[in-house]
């Protein structure tokens, strides 16, 4: 499904992916794990091209992702569902709008795209909160707008960045929750950047460790967790025995 | 870069840029315009509008009152159908609007205000602003004329009025006023005032050094065609001519009023006109008597009492007279000085007659006495006469008688007879004193001839006494009284005093100025030649024109507020431009720079100065500015079309550079909008513009948003 070679990307002198690479199935649940800096986020954001890479090669569903432009490139975003670590909520639109401007504005007829944006809502619990706006929403609800917004295309791929890491602990729950249950009842290809430990040994397929630009580990989550390789691996299973 | 906008969004920013330029003009040019309307406005209350009023009459404040009655008094009885209307009143003087019937916009009219206007109260000057016309400024008097007789030759001219030092020239219409102006440039230009100034306290005689300046610009080969003349004393204008002329006659009357001195120099002595003498000799009491030399005619000299009185005499007095030295010392002899007084004959004359005057109403009174008394003369000689002719008569009478009676005469008879004939001629002797002539001779005499001659005197005597003497000798009382009571000496200081002044009729100056008409001449070339020709090393020399156009108050008023008007709008030009670049554009160059981030590689350094935002930020800018500018017809000195492009693209690049600060875009928005597939229009329209500032880009984005 996903296949990332050899991906590099500096910022001046900082290196953010030092040659990466990476193969996501179909359906498969990746949860990629390490420290802040490591280059986590851009790793995620060249899949869907709001980071432009250096070098290397991407290939999405057999399309070359780094090849695309224009309309191709806004329509192979469409396919590709994308969860921000702050939400990135429009925030003069109500919820209902934020889930579905973006399916009006691809051409859907306006009412096919509110039913849609309700069902996705609903998905995600907050049907009757459709008429507010980000402001009157907490942080958790904010971010189940933003899944709902995601999930609403019914991506190929959903790539999730910290989803969780700015709510406050007792929101994350209700957002794990939501994730959770995706994973488990759509089959749709995840790959998840957290820190919930907890989380990736329940959901993940495959658990990625990565470190200064590189994937420094990856393997199944009992298998990363138990017996870790990799330094980064260690620090995270001593999080999850405490 | 241009990706972003090929999308579609090309199309919204072009209708923002036209609808930008059109907007900006509109704004600034109202707003410039509804400025000058509203000046304008007031302009036309204070000033009238144009053409309205003719002049404006200055009057002191505490006296409009009666000025006004009086203007309305002149207007009614010289001007029907004139107009009336007050405007400011400024430190203390009011400002009175009189505009004249058109048919009474004539040369005479215009010329004659003061004759017109002269007794109204409180009247201070006035302003004339008749249109349409064009004011000439300065004129000088010594070519006033001249000009005037060219201009008014102009086609489109109607005549030309003297207004102090200003001509005023009137135009047929409006539409011929540049026409018209430019002629009297054309004529104005032909003429050139060079002034030769010198230092202070060196006054020069000015018609002299005048006529010598002509000369060396005659000698100039290269300027041969040109005219010159000496116009020095036409700037003080026709009344200091006539100062001079009654100056003239003044020192003329003075002269025949002072004594006249004629010095006879002895053998071998020489006199100098200026020398002074002193005099020996019968003098008034007071001061010694000096002459000075006025003039030396061979062996004959004038001279003029400065100092001391001669005695009040009628008749010659001869002096002797010593030269004087510079220190008052008397010298030697020089000569015998004779003085003759016809002050002194006057009075003496006036005198005489006074008295004459007196003696012949005198004399009158008693020659009427005279005609009396010859007239009953003459009536008792008659009736004496008739009697003795009936004597006669009665004598006859009685001689025949005897001679008749037929006895002979008694001896008594006789006797008587002897006795009477003796009687009768010695009574017609004593009478006639006539001697033997007979008594018909006396018949003779014509009595009544006689009478007539008597009556004729008497009449005569009649109208010499109806003569009222007594006022012919008041009068000549009054002359004499009247008669200057000056001493020679004041009148010798006089006329040297007017002697000075006068100069020979010129009058001594700092400065001689001369028309030049033909080719122009550089006055800082000339001095150095005039110093060295004139030989005079301090003079200096400046040129100046014979008269200057000059739009009219009104006209400049209203050419400064439409200067105000280009100016203003082409300020708000430049100001609407920046807002609407903040505003507007900063959210686009804010986008771009954003989207930007995530791009391919390095900004590398030598970019940051070609970066093709910033290039695109002033390329936006300076056709914004220019277009804008322009369509606002903005006129700001020194912002040539140049300058402004250079602004605008200034102004573009600063907000580019600075458009963060000014629109700064919401970049958790931007990034999640990429994500959800948006093109870049509907980025913009969806997710960037609504959330911006207010301006034209938000507006015109309403009618494209969707959501
Ligand atoms: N736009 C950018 N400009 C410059 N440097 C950047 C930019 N984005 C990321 N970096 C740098 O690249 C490196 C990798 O950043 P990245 O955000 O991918 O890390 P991360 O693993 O997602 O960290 P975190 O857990 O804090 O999100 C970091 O050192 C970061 O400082
Ligand atoms: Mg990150």
């Amino acid at each position: 499904m996903l296949e990332i070679r050899d991906l590099y990307k500096s910022y001046g002198k900082t290196v953010a992916l030092d040659g990466v690479d990476l193969d996501v199935a179909k359906g498969e649940t990746v949860v990629i794990m390490g420290p802040s800096g490591c280059g986590k986020s851009t790793l995620i954001r060249c899949v869907n091209r709001l980071t432009e890479p250096d070098r290397g090669s991407i290939v999405l569903a057999g399309q070359d992702v780094l090849a695309l432009s224009g309309r191709e490139l806004q329509r192979f975003r469409r396919q590709v569902g994308f969860v921000f670590q702050h939400f990135n909520l429009i925030a003069r639109l109500t919820a209902l709008d934020n889930v579905m401007f973006h399916l009006v504005l691809g051409g859907m007829d306006r009412e096919e795209a509110r039913e849609k944006a309700l069902d996705a809502l609903d998905k995600v619990g907050l049907k009757g909160a459709a008429a507010r706006r980000p402001s009157e929403l907490s942080g958790g609800q904010q971010q189940r707008v933003g899944i709902a917004r995601a999930l609403v295309t019914n991506p190929e791929i959903m790539l999730w960045d910290e989803p969780t890491a700015s709510l406050d602990p007792i929101l994350v729950g209700e957002v794990l929750e939501v994730m959770e249950e995706l994973v488990q009842n759509t089959g749709t290809t995840m790959v998840i950047v957290t820190h919930e430990v907890s989380f990736a040994l329940r959901a993940a397929d495959r658990i990625v460790f990565m470190d200064q630009g590189r994937v420094v580990e990856q393997g199944p989550p009992q298998q990363v967790f138990s017996e870790p390789r990799s330094q980064i691996g260690r620090l995270y299973r001593k999080l999850l025995l405490n | 870069m241009l990706d972003f906008f090929r999308d579609g969004f090309y199309k919204d920013l072009a209708l923002l840029l036209a609808i930008t330029v059109l907007f900006g003009a509109v704004f600034s040019q109202g707003i410039a315009w509804a400025i000058d309307a509203y000046f304008g406005d007031t302009l036309d209350q204070m000033i009238g509008g144009y053409g309205e009023y003719d002049l404006i009459l200055h009057i002191r404040a505490e006296a409009k009152e009666a000025a006004w009655r009086e203007l309305q008094r002149i207007g009614e009885q010289s001007f029907p159908g004139y107009k009336l209307n007050e405007t400011l009143t400024i430190a203390g003087q009011a400002n009175v609007f009189f505009g004249l019937p058109p048919e009474y916009r004539t040369k005479e009219v215009l010329e004659s205000i003061t004759s017109y206007f002269g007794a109204v109260p409180g009247l201070n000057g006035y302003t004339l602003m008749v249109q349409p016309s064009v004011l000439i400024r300065g004129v000088h008097p010594g070519v006033r004329e001249e000009l005037r007789e060219q201009i008014e030759a102009l086609p489109g001219v109607r005549f030309a009025v003297k207004d102090g030092n200003n001509l005023v020239v009137l135009a047929q219409g409006e539409d011929q006023l540049p026409q018209v102006q430019e002629a009297i440039e054309g004529i104005l230009d032909q003429y050139q005032i060079l002034e030769l100034r010198f230092p202070m306290g060196f006054a020069v005689d000015t018609q002299e050094v005048g006529d010598r300046a002509l000369e060396v610009l005659r000698a100039q080969e290269k300027l041969t065609g040109n005219r010159y003349l000496n116009v020095t004393s036409a700037q003080y204008g026709e009344d200091l001519d006539a100062f001079l002329k009654t100056l003239v006659e003044m020192r003329d009357f003075l002269g025949s009023y002072a004594s006249k001195v004629r010095i006879a120099p002895a053998a071998g002595t020489a006199l100098a006109v200026g020398e002074r003498l002193v005099l020996d000799g019968a003098v008034q009491a007071g001061q010694e008597l000096i002459v000075e030399v006025t003039g030396v005619f061979g062996d004959l000299a004038e001279g003029m009492i400065i100092q001391g009185s001669p005695v009040q005499s009628t008749d010659k007095v001869v002096h002797t007279g010593y030269r004087l030295s510079a220190d008052g010392e008397r010298g030697e002899y020089v000569g015998e000085v004779e003085i003759e007084n016809e002050r002194y004959r006057l009075a003496y004359a006036v005198e005489e007659s006074l008295r004459l005057l007196a003696e012949l109403e005198e004399l009158a009174v008693q020659a009427s006495a005279a005609v009396d008394n010859a007239e009953a003369v003459l009536t008792t000689f008659q009736e004496a006469l008739m009697q003795l002719e009936v004597l006669q008569v009665q004598m006859r009478q009685l001689n025949e008688g005897i001679a008749q009676s037929e006895g002979k005469p008694s001896g008594e008879q006789f006797l008587l007879t002897l006795l009477l004939n003796g009687l009768f001629q010695t009574l017609a002797q004593s009478v006639l004193s006539s001697g033997e002539e007979s008594l018909d001779s006396l018949e003779n005499l014509d009595i009544e001839e006689m009478r007539r001659s008597l009556d004729g005197i008497s009449t005569q005597i009649a109208n010499v006494q109806e003569i009222n003497v007594a006022a012919i000798m008041e009068q000549i009382g009054f002359v004499r009284d009247t008669l200057p009571d000056l001493s020679d000496a004041e009148i010798g200081q006089s006329i040297r005093l007017i002697n000075t002044y006068l100069g020979g009729q010129v009058i001594p100056g700092e400065r001689v100025q001369l028309l030049i008409q033909g080719q122009k001449l550089n006055e800082k070339e000339l001095e150095k030649l005039f110093q060295k020709e004139l030989d005079h090393p301090y003079l200096h020399t400046y040129s100046t024109s014979a008269g200057m156009v000059s739009p009219d108050a009104r006209g400049e008023i209203f050419r400064i507020l439409k200067e105000v008007r280009s100016i203003v709008a082409g300020l708000l030009a430049i100001i609407f431009t920046l807002i609407v670049l903040v505003l507007d554009h900063a959210t686009i160059f804010s986008t771009l720079k954003q989207l930007r981030a995530g791009k391919k590689g390095a900004v590398r350094p030598w970019l940051r100065w070609a970066d093709p935002l910033l290039l695109m930020g002033g390329i936006l800018g300076s056709a914004l500015l220019s277009s804008i500018y322009h369509l606002a017809r903005g006129q700001i000195p020194f912002f040539t079309p140049a300058v402004i492009a250079v602004l605008g693209f200034a102004l573009g690049v600063l907000v580019a550079v600075l458009c963060e600060r000014f629109s700064p875009v919401d970049s958790m928005e931007l990034m999640a909008a990429q994500a959800l597939g948006l093109s870049h229009v509907q980025i913009m329209r969806e997710v960037v513009i609504p959330p911006s500032r207010p301006g034209l880009l938000n507006l015109l984005n309403r009618f494209r948003q969707q959501f």
